[in-house]
């Protein structure tokens, strides 16, 4: 089913970006790679890898592995409208409904034969102890062996060698289990590749700062955290470079992406997967635009080719939302200047302790620089509590006083 | 014994280095999830965070805390690492340290562990305003290992039926060694140990094993053996889990010693083994076999993660021993533990 799914996603996308080759396409050029990832994922002809969030992909892609984190497959069961019948079934298996969406859809996945089996399993314990307890449930599933990556949550010499030293025992577990070896040619060239990518990502989040933004709020949707996936290969590189590209010709033309914007606003944590009508309603009926997701930033620096480890390991260790909240908050407020946002939507994802917990904390911060927060009650996964009549009035309450807010009305 | 007044330092979790912060010269105190202060964390905390944390906000948010000089939070869950960030908020001015704690438990994991703890030991001696030595940490480390094996002595009897005041009482004692001064624990504890033991016969009882996470009110316990439970087995954050030896010698240094005590002590399930996924759920029946258990009672907090995201595997392995599990979910309130009576009577019945 998913496998049939990838191939026509991506065979319609690549007609579409053929038919319109002559301009950059960035939407539909992520699309397409993602769905070719989720064909590489499920044809059963490469090796997999399951992951963790923080995993360095980058590295695995060095290693000629196939990997991806299990929440894109809970994020893309919801997004086919799938997702309820995979909820069920880790809910009839006895997992709480209570922990978050994107865990159980995958964990009901597993336990309906949905999720390929993979070679390795290589889990984060950043950034949550749910996500860490659904990759150990998966490889129980799988009767699969677990690596883990314990990632330290101070950025000190001594945490970021204990994390690059597990990636050099993650190579030996990966080697002793796929026979792969880690060619050193190999993962300098992604680590070029992932820096190339870098920087160009760097241009199109500057980009997206813009007064009109070129962004609206679709086409950055799910870009940062996915992007993660296409670090160190070509992908990575033609992806950015399509951004940049278009938002630059927007720009150069006087083009917004959110025709006549007078809201801006920042998306925290992650998107709603499911088709819902809440980004239109705020797009058509208040010209409001989401400028910046928190997910979507360049926090790391280029990575050294010649020492990659270490600089993956501060890469991950330093990712706003591993360890204490103040540094999520410093980098949310970051944003909320540097992008000129007038208000921030809080989809509270239910079961998520480590996002959402720490809301009113969030909320709090960014009054301090008169940013208001709207916190939206929502699994970002379950359809099936998904209360659109009362998000919506939420959201209209929310905009009415923006609307009325000072920054708004110069705008 | 020192007339001085004890220094409180908090702490929130069983894998905190307690003699640690006894050889820097202040008392640990366990801030348990106790008390009537009203629900105040929700101003800070998402309801979906778990009642141990929330609770703990609560007391602190209520001061309903002695005068306390620090807290040392370990970074074990995320609904933890939240509490820290929240205490931070509600209590600028206390002096607050997040320490990583590995979910492994392999010699990597313990070398940082011990750096972690090196590091702590460094903040512990600026709070206090001098330092401490290896010999300091040995003698508070005996001490510890001294109320371990007190308390483990007193759980055996509890677990034989052989104690005046069976499981309430042990609980008690619990509570007491982890938020009073540690000479007056071992005082306590020493007689105790001394009282002479009751016949063995005389508890009837089903036996039971008990496991979860933070269950630290005497009445609950009352409430089992009221319902003619007796808890023959128990592995609970806030029983002896939080009072397990460090062990070692002064062969190893204090802090890879006190690393490696701590994280090979009976296993909460946010700490496991990744060569056997889920193998929590072996661990729970091995440990319900060995105390010829006729059944099992989880008792987990609502939104605990670690806990709930094992419990399907160890129902199907416990199903598959024919061992009868009773799930009770809890919320550190006593009036939702009342409300599980008839389960519990039913489930006893059951086992008769």
């Amino acid at each position: 089913m998913m496998l049939q799914y990838f191939e026509r996603l991506a065979s319609r996308l690549e007609a579409k970006i053929q038919k319109d080759s002559d301009k950059p396409n960035a939407r539909r050029k992520f699309a397409l790679e993602i769905a070719k990832l989720g064909a590489r994922l499920y044809s059963g002809e490469h090796r997999v890898a399951w992951c963790g969030v923080a995993a360095p992909f980058d590295m695995l892609s060095a290693m000629n592995i196939t990997s991806c984190f299990v929440e894109f497959v809970g994020a893309m069961l919801a997004a086919t409208g799938a997702v309820g019948t995979f909820l069920e079934e880790s809910e009839h298996g006895g997992f709480a409904a209570d922990t978050c969406g994107y865990h159980r859809a995958v964990i009901g996945a597993a336990i309906k034969g949905v999720m390929p089996v993979p070679d390795v399993m290589i889990a984060t314990t950043c950034p949550c102890t749910g996500g860490l307890a659904a990759m150990e449930n998966l490889a129980r599933t799988f009767n699969k062996e677990l690596f883990v990556l314990d990632v330290p949550s101070s950025d000190t010499p001594e945490s970021v060698k204990y994390l690059a030293d597990q990636y050099k025992d993650m190579f030996r577990f990966i080697s002793s289990r796929t026979g792969e070896s880690l060619d050193e040619d190999q993962l300098r060239a992604a680590m070029e590749k992932s820096n190339r990518a870098r920087e160009l990502m760097v241009e199109v989040y500057r980009l997206a700062q813009s007064v009109p933004s070129p962004a609206n709020g679709q086409s950055l949707a799910n870009f940062g955290i996915v992007m993660a996936l296409f670090l160190g290969t070509d992908a990575g590189i033609e992806i950015a470079q399509a951004y940049r590209d278009e938002f630059d010709e927007m720009i150069r033309s006087g083009q917004s992406g959110v025709p006549e914007e007078r809201v801006r606003l920042l998306w925290l944590q992650n998107r709603i997967q499911f088709k819902n009508p809440l980004i239109k309603m705020l797009e058509q009926e208040y010209q409001a635009s989401i400028v910046i997701d928190e997910l979507n930033d360049i926090t790391w620096e280029a990575i050294d080719p010649a020492d990659p480890f270490t600089g993956i390991a501060k890469r991950t260790i330093t990712v706003p939302f591993n360890g204490e909240v103040n540094r999520r908050l410093n980098h949310v407020r970051g944003l909320a200047q540097a992008y000129k946002v007038d208000g921030a939507v809080n989809p509270c994802h239910w079961g998520c302790r480590q996002g959402t917990g720490a809301r009113g904390l969030i909320q709090a911060g960014l009054k301090e620089l008169g940013i208001p927060v709207v916190n939206l009650e929502v699994d970002c996964v379950d359809t099936r509590n998904f209360a659109e009549g009362q998000l919506r009035t939420r959201l209209e309450a929310f905009m009415e006083m923006l609307r009325t807010s000072p920054s708004a009305q110069t705008a | 014994m020192s007339q001085e007044r004890p220094r409180w330092i908090g702490h929130a979790c069983s894998y905190t280095p307690t003699a640690l912060i006894h050889a820097a010269g202040f008392t640990p105190y366990r801030v348990l999830p106790m008390g009537d202060s009203p629900d105040r964390a929700g101003q800070l905390l998402h309801d979906n965070l778990c009642p141990h944390v929330k609770r703990i906000l609560d007391r602190a948010m209520d001061d309903d805390l002695p005068d306390l000089y620090g807290m040392v939070f370990m970074n074990c869950c995320d609904a933890m690492r939240r509490l820290s960030d929240a205490w931070r908020a509600a209590k600028p001015d206390h002096r607050v340290a997040l320490v990583d704690l590995p979910v492994l438990t392999e010699e990597s994991a313990v070398a940082f562990f011990a750096g972690q703890l090196k590091k702590l030991s460094e903040t512990l001696s600026e709070w206090k305003g001098q330092s401490f030595n290896q010999e300091d940490a040995s003698q508070s480390i005996a001490k510890f290992d001294e109320i371990a094996g007190l308390l483990d002595e007193l759980s055996n009897r509890v677990h034989n039926g052989t104690l005046e005041g069976g499981s309430f009482r042990l609980q008690g004692l619990f509570n007491r060694a982890a938020t009073e001064p540690i000479d007056l624990t071992v005082e306590l504890l020493r007689t105790v140990v001394k009282e002479p033991e009751l016949p063995a016969a005389e508890h009837n009882g089903v036996p039971v094993y008990l496991f979860g996470n933070v269950l630290p009110d005497p009445e609950a316990f009352a409430l089992f053996q009221s319902c003619g439970v007796h808890i023959a087995g128990d592995s609970v954050c806030t029983g002896l889990r939080a009072f397990s030896r460090v062990g070692g010698d002064d062969s190893e240094q204090v802090f890879v010693r006190m690393a490696r005590g701590l994280l090979d002590q009976p296993r909460c399930a946010r700490t496991f083994d990744p060569f056997h996924p889920g193998k929590i759920a072996e661990d729970v029946l091995a440990e319900a076999r060995a105390c010829n258990a006729k059944g099992v009672i989880a008792y987990t907090m609502k939104f605990c993660d670690p806990y709930m995201s094992r419990l399907p595997a160890i129902r199907t392995v416990l199903r598959e021993a024919g061992l009868p599990l009773l799930l009770l979910e809890g919320d550190c309130a006593m009036r939702s533990m009342g409300q599980q009576r008839t389960r519990i009577e039913a489930f006893v019945e059951m086992l008769r």
